[in-house]
């Protein structure tokens, strides 16, 4: 399965960029949040093998990723203790993948049994469950505070220990490598190719001699593993596990990240893991709304967009393999959507930011800072401006927009046009 | 019994359209919300038949112009649309209402106590939520199977293609069922909501338990759903009001009672403790093996 | 001899209706056997207890000379029957070179195999090449099957039915909603492939059928009511009545 030249010189340049990166952007928060992207990545690939390629839909898959962290913290604690066996913190994220994998493969056979909603109600079930035990479980899961650990247990080869967060960036680089082209390498195995079929067709699949349980059940265990993983390297890296690591809402989360990335193509959870992580990052501290928008946004791809950002950008590659110059042709329709939709949303978001203002502070000044402009939220006028930039931008791209799909429709067809002759 | 009223709007939705709402508890939220809004100025009956008829209105809008060009992609990309639904009003509610509690209280004409029994008094307020929920279950019955549009719906559930054919206006029927379904859990939000307290987390707290609910109880049916929320607000009540220690299945096994670790943990576990989680195992269960539910017509 | 497939006493009703009232059916094999009857004589019902959709109410079903009542559909397709549908049921998402490649996976040993990329295994790609050939798909195999024209998709059908090297290979109506044309394709290459196979043909058009059929058997109501060669059945009195009805005499 040698990948031809220039996959890898592709590939070969993501990885000079992953190494060099940490010296370029040097400061510890970034540093922290690279971490993030790390992990959110080989949750959100894990993730997408039971969405994208297998049709699973689970509101529960945060359940392995959290209980491989507990698992994980206690081995390293353990190893502090002396009462467990000496594991490389660098390897330790395999034990992670085990515990996800055991949890992965009791759950999974029963659950994998129903297809469909069925299949996302039992997941919800067991998100449930495993939040309820975690706060009564005390003694594995530390109830309300959860488990601390320390990830400098010795120093390893290279004088490695991991105390400095920068080593911490190299391991999860590491593993995120590792980890993505494993999953890629699934995807082009007989178990691959049957997952995806189950997915488009279980029926035909069972006609063509493959047992769909086991198949989905595989699927399943096999992306405990590698949540488990993430989980093993979330531990890790921020040294506490705690009840919330396995209930809804981190599953949630990466739900949503892989959705808005796309589920349809390989990168689509990457794309959506990094930008999800960096605007919460970075935008949950600018503005009380950004879950509002970040909701707002998933909404609309589920919409308009089911193929998520990769689905959206994929479409147009018929176009350019055809011919780049016709993409060239599109940009006036394209570049008038975008202003229509930049003057709407920057009318809509100051009024969803001034509700906000207003909703929740305390002080007794009105005055709100929005995009950098001093106002006065008592006076109409802010709100005035802002409803009419929304309106404005709103008409305009009921202009637009059926706009921008001729363009497209057109170019589609003379790219096919093209192709045929 | 409001967990009645939101069950019974939830497998109306369900089994007529196949879509989980997910929302659906955050109708539910809107409902008390809306009451209290109206309730402010216009005290608490007009906002007991107001604000279930906006939160009717507004999912009637929701399924008209959101949901039904979702449906085309299929049943997963519905129930994450109503997901993503239920994320968006729970921020807009924190946006518009804030974090904190609002005080959306019980009526003073019905805070006072209609009897006392066995050294409990019961309010005239409690009363009256029993006896909603009560009166809709016998409306929703008699209005589902003495109706000619009872009979249209019912004929939707299972048929919806050859019911369209016959000439009736099935994407129609669906909006209004779909209405009808939220302001069933609007009317829930308007009597829960002074009681439960009125806040953003409300529909977390409750959805889950209402879908276990309307899984146990069977989808399609009405009367399930009705047995189920009983028997699973009893056995909440019960698992937390006499709150058996689980000790004595370890003593049989052997186990001493001061012993340390994991065991420690389990050992003084009691049902009051493991209260929350029995609805789920029964969710879990029920749809391993029977995923029919208890009374149900179809499965998931 | 074992027959291909046996059917013995099979009964099949679903809630109150009974669809297959007692058929008793033996198919030869390498031969092609139509099966023929008006609408709702439950001539797909046949084919679903056969494959393992449904299940028998009563009776027996043997797929040479072993007993496969009641068995999952995967477990019967590895013994070495396969279908094909009316309404087309293809990997709509998938290529057609890879949807074929599908079907010949798990006869080809592949299993479950997840260390193995499929990519570079040879005899996958020669099974897949010889089966995209032989029905004539093989300019068409990197379209998505979904995007394909109808009488392309009907032969992916086709394709995916014969791909695991199925030796009775059901086809269920395979020329309907065909032009006379691409009908005479489709006949040509169904000679083709059952050359090698024992064929069982549900089919309405009467020119494929005795064009085709070694042996007709004719179901009404749930019950065979005529099995002979095609010139026999042309002359059966039943027969005639069951299609035409019953000539008034004054």
């Amino acid at each position: 399965m040698m990948p031809d030249s220039r996959v890898l010189s592709i590939g070969g340049l993501i990885v000079a960029i992953l190494i060099m990166l940490p010296m370029i952007i040097s400061s510890s928060f970034a540093l922290s949040v690279m971490n993030q992207i790390g992990i959110a990545i080989i949750f959100a690939l894990a993730f997408n093998m039971l969405l994208g390629q297998g049709g699973m839909l689970s509101f529960g898959h945060a359940v392995y990723f959290g209980l491989a962290g507990f698992v994980t913290a206690h081995v390293i604690n353990g190893m502090h203790a002396d009462a467990f066996p000496y594991i490389p913190v660098t390897l330790i994220p395999l034990v992670g993948g085990i515990a996800g994998l055991f949890f992965g493969i009791v759950i999974g056979f029963v659950s994998t049994r129903r297809a469909g909603t069925a299949f996302a109600m039992i997941s919800l079930g067991f998100a449930e469950l495993a939040t309820g035990l975690t706060l009564i479980i005390v003694f594995f899961f530390g109830g309300e505070e959860g488990v601390q650990t320390d990830r400098w247990v010795r120093e390893e080869w290279f004088g490695i220990t991991y105390g400095p967060d920068i080593q911490v960036y190299y391991l999860i680089a590491a593993w995120c490598v590792i980890a993505a082209i494993s999953m890629y390498a699934l995807t082009r195995t007989p178990f691959g190719r049957m997952s995806n079929a189950v997915r488009d067709n279980p029926e035909r699949a069972q006609f063509i001699g493959y047992n769909t349980h086991r198949l989905r059940w595989l699927a399943f265990a096999l992306s405990s593993f590698f949540a488990g993983l993430a989980g093993a390297l979330h531990a890790v890296n921020v040294e506490h596990v705690g009840f919330e690591t396995v209930g809804l809402g981190q599953s949630a989360v990466i739900l949503i990240m892989v959705y808005i990335g796309g589920t349809g193509h390989f990168a689509g959870p990457i794309l959506g893991a990094i930008l999800i992580t960096l605007l919460n990052a970075y935008l949950s501290d600018v503005s009380p709304a950004w879950y509002l928008y970040l909701g707002l946004i998933f909404v609309l791809i589920v919409m308009f967009a089911p193929g998520g950002l990769a689905g959206l950008v994929m479409m147009h590659e018929p176009i350019r393999h055809a011919a780049p110059r016709l993409l060239w042709r599109m940009a006036p329709a394209y570049g008038a959507a975008f202003g229509t939709s930049l003057v709407g949303l920057t009318g809509a978001v100051g009024l969803i930011e001034m509700i906000y203002f207003l909703s929740t502070t305390v002080s007794l000044d009105s005055t709100f800072v929005l995009y950098g402009i001093a106002l006065d939220t008592a006076d109409i006028w802010p709100w005035l401006v802002c409803a009419a930039l929304g309106a404005s931008g709103g008409y305009g791209c009921k202009l637009s927009y059926p706009r921008v799909a001729e363009a497209y429709s057109t170019a589609m067809h003379e790219a096919r046009a093209m192709v045929a002759s | 019994m409001l967990l009645f009223l939101l069950a019974s709007g939830l497998t109306l939705i369900f089994s007529m359209m196949g879509v989980l709402n997910f929302a659906h508890a955050s109708f539910f939220m809107l409902g008390a919300y809306f009451a209290y809004q109206i309730s402010q100025p216009l005290g608490f009956w007009p906002a007991l038949i107001g604000a279930p008829i906006l939160v009717g209105l507004l999912g009637a809008a929701v399924e008209r112009y959101m949901l039904r060009p979702v449906h085309r992609f299929g049943h997963v990309a519905e129930l994450l649309f109503t997901f993503g639904l239920a994320f968006v009003i729970e921020e807009v509610v924190q946006m518009v209402w804030g974090k904190v509690p609002v005080p959306y209280d019980v009526p003073e004409s019905m805070n006072v106590t209609a009897f006392a029994w066995q050294g409990l008094d019961y309010s005239a307020y409690r009363l009256f939520m029993l006896v909603i929920p009560v009166g809709i279950f016998i409306a929703l019955f008699f209005g589902l199977t003495r109706t000619r549009i009872g009979l249209i719906i019912r004929a939707s559930l299972t048929h919806p293609h050859m019911v369209a054919a016959l000439g009736h206006d099935v994407p129609k029927v669906f909006m209004w069922t779909f209405g009808v379904g939220c302001a069933l859990a609007g009317i829930a939000g308007v009597i829960g909501g002074n009681v439960l307290g009125t806040e953003p987390g409300m529909a977390i707290q409750l959805g889950p338990i209402v879908f276990v609910i309307i899984v146990v109880g069977g989808l399609g049916s009405l009367g399930g759903a009705l047995i189920a929320s009983l028997f699973i607000g009893i056995l909440n009540n019960m698992a937390i009001s006499y709150d058996f220690s689980l000790y004595p299945i370890f003593e049989n096994l052997g186990v001493e009672r001061d012993v340390e670790g994991i065991l420690a943990d389990l050992v003084n576990l009691t049902t009051g403790s493991i209260a929350p989680l029995l609805p789920y195992l029964l969710l879990v269960l029920m749809l391993i093996f029977r995923p029919r539910g208890l009374f149900g017509m179809r499965d998931v | 001899m074992n027959p291909a497939i046996d059917f013995r006493g099979v009964h099949k009703s679903f809630g109150p209706t009974e669809v297959i009232r007692g058929v008793d059916l033996a198919i030869r094999p390498g031969e092609i056997h139509a099966v023929i009857g008006p609408n709702g004589a439950g001539k797909s019902t046949l084919f679903n207890l056969v494959t393992g959709r449904y299940h028998v109410n009563r009776g027996r079903i043997a797929l040479n000379g072993e007993d496969i009542t009641n068995r999952a559909p995967h477990d019967i397709s590895r013994k070495g029957l396969s279908r094909s549908f009316q309404v087309t049921n293809i990997f709509h998402r998938m290529s057609v070179y890879e949807n074929v490649r599908c079907a010949t996976l798990w006869n080809l040993g592949y299993r479950y195999k997840f260390w193995q990329s499929v990519g570079r295994k040879r005899d996958l790609k020669e099974r897949t090449e010889e089966v995209l050939a032989q029905t004539g798909l093989s300019s068409r195999r990197a379209v998505p099957a979904g995007l394909l024209s109808y009488s392309d998709q009907r032969a992916l059908e086709i394709a995916i039915t014969i791909a695991g090297r199925a030796n009775v290979v059901l086809l269920d109506e395979p020329t309907s909603g065909m032009s006379s044309a691409e009908t005479e394709q489709a006949v040509a290459l169904i000679r083709d492939i059952s050359a090698t196979r024992t064929m069982v043909i549900v089919e309405h058009d009467m020119g494929v059928v005795f064009d085709l059929a070694d042996t007709i058997s004719v179901l009404v109501y749930g019950k065979v009511i005529a099995t002979g060669t095609p010139a026999e059945i042309r002359a059966n009195a039943k027969v005639q009545e069951a299609y035409l009805g019953t000539e008034v005499t004054y």
